[in-house]
């Protein structure tokens, strides 16, 4: 079984590889002439502002966390779609109610708003 | 494929996963110490892919390297965290850390030292499976016929998942002007649009205006 991902490690060491010298090619022969006002931080051309460091708003938190459930959703459909012709109709029936409740989940965030990005 | 090989790949992976862990802990920037935290993920999943374990490999990626690591920056960054007062404090709870520190070693050491009861030799070799064969295909014969009724639960604790971070995250701005786009679709020219007959009016010079 293992033989089958060996595209797939080919892949990881030819991208590894590519991307170690794409870094090491630019610095290497890349022309450098840096001077303070090159690595001063600036703003648009002026200044900083203030710290690059801000709170982020909670909504994002909130979508991301929504962003994970589906995901996890996405999860339990893969070995059920690849399964699916041994499990019969039981294991649909289980897999449309799972879906049913992540419906009804996706209505509750829909109607109070969640979805809404004002 | 051939037991070197694999080996070879074994502790290649496994030297980054090591690396990348101790980046995760011993780099400054929590930003940085997250994307490391990504990089020991892919790592393991790599090390599950070896011992055929292909399905948790893809979830490990989907779920942890795609959305828990997106929440963990979203955290990092929420927390606006300033670099400085993270050494404040350092000593005053240096007795709870080493004794945590202290602790997690015994139980390292009692594993590595406990081969009789703990070792690799404890468990069976697996056996490498034949080309075709899919660990997917088999965990979800088992899933969804063995272990409907825990499956269903994840069901319903996603659901309360949804339920409650929509109640707990969800803020209300006052005074904020949204479009519903429905209305502006259906909307009519005679709301919109009003026709006023005028005498047509002459100014001063005769010239209607």
């Amino acid at each position: 079984m293992l033989a089958e991902y060996l595209p797939i490690l080919i892949f990881l060491l030819i991208s590894t590889a590519m991307g170690i010298s794409l870094v090491v090619i630019g610095g290497l022969l890349g022309p450098r002439r840096p001077d303070s006002e090159k690595l001063s931080p600036y703003e648009c051309g002026f200044e900083a502002f203030e710290d690059s460091r801000m709170k982020f708003d909670v909504r994002f938190y909130l979508v991301a966390i929504l962003f994970i459930i589906f995901d996890l959703e996405i999860a339990f459909f893969i070995p059920w779609a690849v399964a699916l012709e041994r499990i019969g109709w039981v294991g649909f029936a289980a897999m449309m109610v799972f879906v049913l409740l992540l419906v009804v989940g996706f209505l509750v965030e829909w109607k109070r708003g969640a979805l809404e990005w004002e | 494929m051939d037991m070197p090989l694999q080996e070879i790949i074994f502790y290649a992976f496994s030297a980054v996963m090591v690396l990348a862990a101790i980046m995760v802990i011993t780099v400054r920037n929590p930003v940085y110490a997250a994307l490391f935290l990504v990089l020991t993920f892919f790592t393991a999943a790599a090390i599950w892919m070896l011992l055929e374990a292909e399905f948790l490999a893809i979830v490990l990626v989907l779920v942890y390297v795609g959305a828990v690591m997106v929440l963990f920056l979203f955290v990092v960054m929420m927390l606006d965290i300033n670099l400085v007062p993270l050494k404040e404090g350092f000593i005053r709870f240096l007795p709870l850390g080493v004794l945590v520190a202290l602790v997690m070693a015994a139980e390292l050491l009692t594993v590595l030292w406990g081969r009789d009861r703990f070792g690799t030799g404890q468990f069976p070799v697996p056996e490498a499976h034949p080309q075709g064969y899919s660990n997917t295909a088999a965990l979800g014969e088992k899933l969804y016929t063995d272990y409907l009724l825990p499956f269903e639960v994840a069901g319903v604790l996603l659901l309360v998942a949804i339920v409650a971070a929509t109640a707990l995250t969800l803020r209300r701005r006052a005074g904020i002007k949204t479009q519903n786009p429905a209305r502006q679709v259906r909307v009519r020219r005679d709301e919109r649009v009003r026709l006023v007959k005028m005498k047509p009016r002459s100014n001063a010079d005769g010239r209607e205006a």
